[in-house]
This record gives structure tokens, sequence and C-alpha cells, in this order.
């Protein structure tokens, strides 16, 4: 019965982590000095309907948000913060270097190289709120 | 397999339609691409400055707390980049690109490069530049120095930033927008080659113009 009951609070996410796909999700290892760092991935939506990624946790951050580099022109960029990263139905998005990330902010201990750490991510897809295990390699 | 006369006379008409519009396609198509190869022509990789415009002579302060004047630096190429040390996702990446175009120099070129980063933020002191930028590498310069000596520094090199938004609650906390070009200095101090954030992930092709300013490009590369 207590498996049961296990099974039906986590199905939700179960469900949810299926529709997005992850691939190549790694952290940027950084100076030990550093108050933040990005999380860079592909989110792959398996979906007909588009899903958002919206937040996420993790244990050696104090706040975790979806991110976007803007180019001003003439060179210049700066960083803002977004509501959530969609990911097209039947299509992906691209976190990488310079561009879309999520960022990982208040840093309680800086992630090493060849470590992994947990990160929890916070999706929504018509009007249902999931969440996405990783465990994402620092390098 | 047996074919119809039929569909003998269609694919010939269908062929002839290909070839067509094959040389409506290509004459145009030739034109841009020899036009593409005059423009690749450059053997630099980064936006080449034939003139010898001197690059502005600062005199900051790095990691170490000594002053580091680009004069002192004479006889070495210099790949010069603005940031600050609370960026999150653009300056590691540019220090780890030129990180990675510093390894692949041979090591008499290393002893001839250095890569120095001015810090374009007021809260970024040697210390906090001490324990920043010898994680990209040990040799790495680091600069600060009084915010006026920063602008002017930046304004010489046609670099640009403001504060922007604060990471969280804590207005203190806030970062910086910034022009993200990488400047390549030669050994005589002229500007020479500049590039674009989106360059710097090619690695070799800036090992190469470094090589190319010092001199010492191996034979067989790059023509």
């Amino acid at each position: 019965m207590k498996r049961f009951l296990c099974l039906l609070l986590l199905s939700p996410a179960m469900i949810f982590a299926g529709d997005l796909k992850i691939e190549d999700a790694w952290i940027r290892a950084v100076p030990s000095s550093s108050k933040s760092t990005a999380a860079f991935m592909t989110l792959v939506n398996k979906t007909d309907k588009p899903v958002l990624v919206t937040a996420g946790t993790c244990p050696v951050a104090g706040d975790v948000r979806p991110m976007i580099t803007t180019k001003q022109g003439d060179g210049v960029m700066g960083m803002a913060f977004v509501e959530s990263f969609s990911v097209p139905a039947k299509g992906k998005r691209i976190l990488e270097p310079g561009g879309d990330h999520i960022m990982l902010m208040q840093l309680k201990e800086v992630p090493k190289a060849g470590s992994t750490v947990p990160l929890v991510l916070t999706t929504e897809s018509g009007g249902k709120q999931g969440r996405i295990h990783l465990e994402v390699p620092v390098r | 397999m047996a074919r119809t006369k039929h569909s003998d006379a269609r694919s010939r008409r269908i062929g002839l339609i290909i070839v067509a519009a094959c040389a409506v396609v290509a004459v145009p198509a030739l034109v841009v691409l020899f036009a593409m190869a005059g423009k690749s022509s450059s053997p630099w990789f980064g936006q080449f400055d034939p003139d010898n415009h001197p690059a502005y002579n600062f005199s900051l302060t790095d990691q170490n707390g000594k002053t580091v004047r680009l004069q002192d630096l004479r006889g070495q190429a210099v790949l010069l980049a603005f940031g600050f040390t609370r960026c999150a996702n653009i300056c590691p990446t540019t220090l780890g690109n030129l990180a990675a175009a510093y390894r692949k120099l041979p090591p008499a070129a290393q002893e001839r490069t250095k890569v120095v980063f001015i810090s374009v933020d007021e809260r970024d002191s040697p210390e906090t530049l001490k324990e920043y930028i010898p994680f990209f590498n040990e040799r790495f310069v680091g600069l600060t120095g009084p915010p006026a000596d920063i602008g002017t520094t930046a304004r010489a090199y046609g670099a640009f930033f403001r504060k922007a938004d604060a990471v969280g609650s804590d207005r203190a906390d806030y970062m910086i927008d910034h022009s993200t070009y990488t400047h390549l200095i030669d050994p005589d101090g002229n500007l020479r080659v500049l590039y674009r954030f989106e360059q710097l992930p090619e690695t070799d092709k800036i090992a190469d113009d470094v090589l190319r300013v010092l001199g010492t490009q191996a034979p067989g590369k790059r023509p």
C-alpha cells in the first residue's frame, strides 16, 4: 500500500520527465571564488505540446533560474532572467555557453570539475507541472 | 526493369529541366563562391587591421598587486579581453577559449604571449582576480584599477560596459552588460586582429593568428 501511494505521488513527475528528454547536460566548472555558474544542455520535447522549463533546484545553489544572453549590437552582451524556456512541440532548445542557460546562483559550494551535481528542473506543460531529476557532470 | 517509352521521354524532359535549372543556379552561385573565396583569402581568422594603430598603453594593477603597462609587454603577443569575475556565462567562455588557444601554442610561443583580462567591475580587486584568473591559466594576467582608468582604457579599445540587473534581491549583486570583443595586439604594440565572441571557440585558428603576429608561423600551416 505504501509503495502504491509512493508511485501515485511520483507518477506525474515521471510522466513529465518523459515528455522532455535532456541531452548532454553539463555544469561549468568555475573558479572557487565564484558566486554563480551555469548549466547547459539540450532540451528535447517529444510531445505535441510546448513544454516550459520554469525553474529548478540544486543542493549547491540558493537560486536556480532560466537565463538568456542578450545581444545588444556592437558585440555588447548581457544576461537577463526569463520566466521560462519554452521548448516547442516536437522540437528542441539548446542551452549553450554564450547563449541560453540555467543559472545556478548563490553557490553554497563551487562545483568541482569531474564531480556530478544533482539538478531538478521544474517544467510545465498544458497547465500541469513536472520535475526532471538530473545528475549533471561538472567540467 | 522494363520501362515504357513514355517514362523514358519523361525522364529526358526532367533531365533537361534539371540541366537548365542547374545552369540558372550555377552561374550566380559561382559568382557568389568567387566573391566568398576573395573574402576568405585573408590568412587571418579574426578581423585584421592592416594599419599600425598603436594599442592604448594602459597602466593597471594585476592580480599580484603589480603595475602592468601595455608597453611592458612589448615583444609579446597580447590577447586582451574585458569582463568581470561575477560573469557566469560570457567571461568564463571567453577565458576558457583563450586558455584552450594558449595551450595549442608551442612552449616558445607561450613564453611570448600574454592573455590579459581587464575587469570592468569596480567590485573586482587584485585579490578577487587572484582567485579567478589562475583557474583558467596560471600565466594569465587579470587587471583592475581606479574606475576612471578602467573607463579610459575601455573607451580606448572601443569596449562598452554598464551596470545591469541585480541577480537576486541584493542590489549590490548586479550584473554588467559588456562588449565581448577580444583584441590581438602584436609585439610592437599595434592593434592587429579583432575577434567576435562567436569566433572564440575556433581556438586552432586563434593560435595560428598568434603565431603569425609573433612571426613564427609554422610552415605548411594555413597559408
